[in-house]
């Protein structure tokens, strides 16, 4: 008991020559817990960043034949009741988007226009960056609209509500253009509809020509659930696509290292500001210690109550600047992933201790009272 | 009467500096001694080694039958704790930590705390309305009563003052030379560094140094034993 009564009697009567040292221990203990937050969260949010590019995994024929259709073409195709069992059997937590695709090539104004069949309502959740302008189709029974890819719009002379015919073969269908697609890629050069429409334009009635899905995870998370499907689905081809599970892998690491290795530096910062308080505390206290020890306190009793004091000053400002950081991890998420990092109940515990362990680590100038002798402090030398 | 002091041929030297040139005396259990000489001539060093904050170069510095000269530095901790009652001239009080607090401080480092036996302490010098004042808000006397009230609460064998009244006015020097003669009256044994006569007198017995020696004995009972 006496002992923490001294101990909060040493804060209480030094809290001035402390306070260099309290605010270097909350001002590193914020940074460090808004990293830590940010390295645990940034992974989700990153691996949201990264669905918005597109699907990680695409599920074709074994044969790896191209999947479109031209007139002379016969395609290799899948049954789309086959593909669709199998995902519906796998974790629906996981999956972001997943649509089936089937591409024909047809012609519109006698021009050749590839024409993509699938669930449109998933189609802008496979690409979110994908610009549109007019209006989505969300329902995939809506057979009487389509999409265009902004450069066929512009050599057909295509608007929004203006109609489109195709023509396939001996078939042909027509729909109305609700939206004009800037996708700044091939799907600039396509024509969408729903699946349904075009499966009967081409006459393959529940025949898909490729999956695409968007898997939420890390790249580990995403080369297991390609995995499963592949064991699921064995007749056909499962791959993951590499450039972006690898990308994602790399830019995490990346992140990883930098926010290490700042956690690191803020840590050495934050030790040495508190060693400079402790080495002039340490000069101050000498003549504390040589009392102490003319009364019978022996060096390891007498350096304990002040490394407890730092122990304690480490803590307490572990806590305060674990909340502060947990506040700014929340405010750089908004700020960069335009949502907030939610704060991790397992940041405030590693803050305060890496924060005791630097305070600890900065009171090393108190080994110099080990060799104070009290009759020549106590003489006032 | 038992011994509670015993000096045999001591000797201190700081390089060259012989501080102690073979001393030796004894001092009896309840007696009140008074060391005195001009400065530098060795009380502090006869004082610190004795109470075990520095360690003889030779000879023989016994306290209650141990001799500090052959203690480690545990158990000198240990013996100060527990043979020694320090009342310095600077008072030496920790600045922040209550006058209760302070006394509380020696009985820590001693044993267990009795913070009711720390306050018994304080009123017995009369600073029962003064247990939770700081030393910054207590004048000079009070403090050296607090540093008198530290110095008993473990119950030395011997109570070391060295100029216990050299910082204190006339009024405060008088209220703390009351308090030695009460403790040296309930049988206390007090080793007493001064310069002022006046307050040698006050002692049983005066020994009296000069560069290191032990020069002159001012009482029949002393019996030095002058190497």
């Amino acid at each position: 008991m006496m002992f923490w009564r001294l101990v909060l009697q040493l804060l209480r009567g030094n809290r001035g020559r402390l306070a260099v040292a309290i605010v270097a221990i909350v001002s590193g203990a914020a940074v460090i817990s808004a990293l830590l937050n940010l390295d645990l969260g940034v992974q989700n949010k990153l691996t949201q960043e990264f669905r918005t590019l597109g699907a990680n995994i695409v599920i074709s024929p074994a044969s790896g034949a191209p999947a479109h259709i031209s007139d002379a073409e016969v395609p290799s195709l899948m049954p789309e009741h086959d593909v669709l069992e199998v995902m519906q059997q796998l974790p629906p937590t996981q999956v972001a988007a997943a649509a089936p695709y089937l591409y024909i090539v047809a012609r519109a104004q006698n021009i050749p226009v590839v024409v993509a069949g699938t669930w449109l309502d998933q189609a802008q959740k496979l690409d979110a960056t994908w610009k549109l302008e007019g209006s989505w189709i969300t329902s995939r029974a809506d057979d009487s609209h389509c999409l265009v890819g902004r450069n066929v719009a512009r050599r057909l002379h295509l608007a929004v509500g203006n109609p489109l015919e195709l023509h396939y073969l001996e078939r042909s269908a027509q729909c109305s253009v609700a939206g004009i697609v800037d996708a700044g890629g091939a799907e600039d050069n396509q024509v969408f509809a729903t699946l349904r429409a075009v499966q009967s334009l081409a006459n393959l009635p529940g025949q898909i020509g490729v999956a695409q899905v968007s898997v939420t995870g890390t790249a580990p998370v995403v080369a297991d659930y390609a995995a499963r499907l592949a064991t699921a689905l064995p007749q056909y081809q499962v791959r993951p696509i590499r450039q972006v599970a690898e990308a994602e892998g790399a830019l995490l690491g990346r992140i990883r290292l930098l926010i290490v290795s700042m956690a690191l530096l803020i840590l050495i910062l934050t030790a040495l500001c508190v060693l400079g308080t402790m080495a002039a505390l340490a000069m101050e206290r000498r003549k504390d210690v040589g009392l102490m020890k003319s009364l019978g306190g022996s060096i390891s009793r007498i350096v304990g109550i002040f490394l407890a004091e730092v122990g304690v000053l480490g803590a307490a400002g572990g806590l305060l600047g674990a909340i502060i950081g947990a506040a700014l991890s929340y405010w750089m998420g908004l700020r960069v992933f335009g949502t907030a990092i939610s704060p991790r109940w397992e940041v405030f515990p590693t803050t305060i201790v890496l924060m005791i362990v630097v305070a600890l680590a900065g009171a090393l100038p108190l080994r110099m009272l080990g060799n104070v002798k009290p009759a020549e402090i106590l003489r006032g030398e | 009467m038992a011994t509670v002091v015993q000096v045999e041929n001591l000797r201190k030297e700081f390089g060259n500096v012989r501080a102690l040139d073979g001393v030796s005396f004894r001092v009896d259990a309840g007696e009140w001694i008074a060391i005195m000489g001009p400065s530098g001539s060795g009380k502090t060093t006869l004082i610190n080694i004795l109470g075990g904050l520095d360690t003889p170069t030779s000879g023989q510095a016994a306290v209650d039958g141990t001799d500090v000269a052959r203690l480690d530095e545990a158990g000198l901790t240990r013996f100060r704790a527990e043979k020694i009652g320090f009342i310095f001239q600077q008072f030496h009080l920790v600045p922040y930590l209550t006058a209760v607090e302070n006394v509380m401080l020696a009985q820590y480092f001693h044993s267990t705390t009795d913070e009711k036996e720390a306050q018994q302490s304080l009123e017995r010098v009369g600073l029962g309305d003064r247990i939770e004042h700081l030393p910054a808000q207590l004048s000079g006397g009070e403090q050296q009563r607090v540093a008198v009230a530290r110095a008993l609460i473990n119950h030395p064998k011997l109570i070391l003052a060295d100029e216990p009244t050299g910082n204190l006015d006339e009024a405060n020097e008088d209220i703390v030379l009351s308090l030695l003669r009460e403790l040296h009256t309930e049988g206390h044994t007090i080793l007493m560094v001064t310069h002022a006569p006046s307050i040698g007198h006050l002692a049983d017995r005066r020994i009296e140094f000069a560069h290191g020696r032990l020069v002159q004995a001012a009482a029949t009972s002393l019996k030095p034993e002058l190497a």
